[in-house]
């Protein structure tokens, strides 16, 4: 399932653009619109209807991010987005 | 903290010896190059490695660390998983350590699952914790493991950049391991680390530091 890769990997990408902000390795300033736009990265992609709590996970996250909640948090949101993706192509 | 020095042609040959006077594994040590030549290198091995407190063994005035360590117990028995959750002694922050049979699952694909469990301890210790203040959680010193591997990997390309001039281009890193990989060479005057490329595929550069312009 191709396609539902690329979405894990969207998503795997915004999860390690939140970890590294949380775990601050100082060689990279990341900006809370760089994590949105990664998350809106993934929202674009069609697989992600392929699960059906896949876009509102990350349409959670997406919020979290904007309303400035603890990178912890959005990380959670986003490891549901992928797990409800992978429970969808369980499914198939 | 126990420690020892140890002297040897190369940096191996240095820790061993140091190794074998403080009778410990490699995983359990951190070590600090404290001189290094063509003949002879010198290392200081310190043990980290302190023995973790038994469950429920954690000081009365760290009820943080207790409230953390209940919790990931608890979610573990939800999960169906048998394992033992301990604080370890002696670090900032708050480091749970997580032992038990066949924990491979928990770790997950390059720590993937085992930094979930994180994320969700944090988010529902949230209240208990104050503000940047976060839980790391470990299982079977993997992470540990990891920032060792990745600061003796640092060392050798450090060698490998000062005998050739030339920058080395390390594998794509977690920020903890890249921050390891940074700490580990913050001190040399000759060699310096830089990261390039996006996450996931974020790489360290090591390579020799350039003269401040005047």
């Amino acid at each position: 399932m191709p396609g539902g890769r690329a979405a894990a990997q969207r998503i795997r990408k915004a999860i390690a653009l939140v970890n590294a902000a949380a775990d601050g390795a100082g060689d990279e300033e990341l900006t809370p619109t760089e994590i949105a736009e990664a998350i809106r990265d993934c929202l674009e992609l069609r697989e992600i209807e392929q699960g059906s709590n896949v876009r509102k996970y990350l349409g959670e996250a997406l919020d979290a991010t904007s309303d400035g909640m603890p990178a912890d948090f959005v990380a959670m949101t986003l490891y549901a987005a992928l797990g409800a993706l992978g429970e969808s192509w369980s499914e198939d | 903290m126990r420690s020892a020095e140890g002297r040897g042609r190369t940096l191996d040959e240095a820790v061993d010896a140091a190794l074998i006077e403080l009778g410990e594994s490699r995983r359990n040590v951190d070590v600090r190059v404290i001189s290094e030549g063509p003949e002879e290198t010198l290392v200081e091995v310190v043990v980290i490695d302190q023995a973790p407190a038994p469950a429920g063994a954690a000081s009365p005035a760290n009820g943080k660390a207790e409230a953390a360590r209940a919790l990931v117990e608890g979610l573990l028995k939800h999960m169906g998983v048998r394992a033992q959750v301990t604080v370890r002694t002696g670090t900032d922050p708050i480091t749970l350590d997580i032992s038990g049979r066949d924990l491979g699952g928990l770790i997950g694909w390059r720590g993937e699952t085992l930094r979930a469990l994180q994320s969700v301890t944090n988010v529902m210790l949230g209240k208990n914790l104050a503000e940047g203040e976060r839980v790391i959680v470990d299982v079977e010193r993997y992470r540990q493991r990891r920032e060792h591997t990745v600061r003796e990997i640092a060392l050798r390309a450090a060698r490998q950049v000062k005998m050739t001039g030339d920058a080395i281009t390390l594998d794509a890193m977690q920020a903890f391991e890249r921050r390891a990989i940074h700490l580990a060479l913050q001190d040399d005057p000759d060699v310096g680390s830089s990261s390039i490329g996006e996450e996931p595929d974020r790489r360290v550069v090591v390579g020799p530091r350039k003269p401040a312009s005047t």
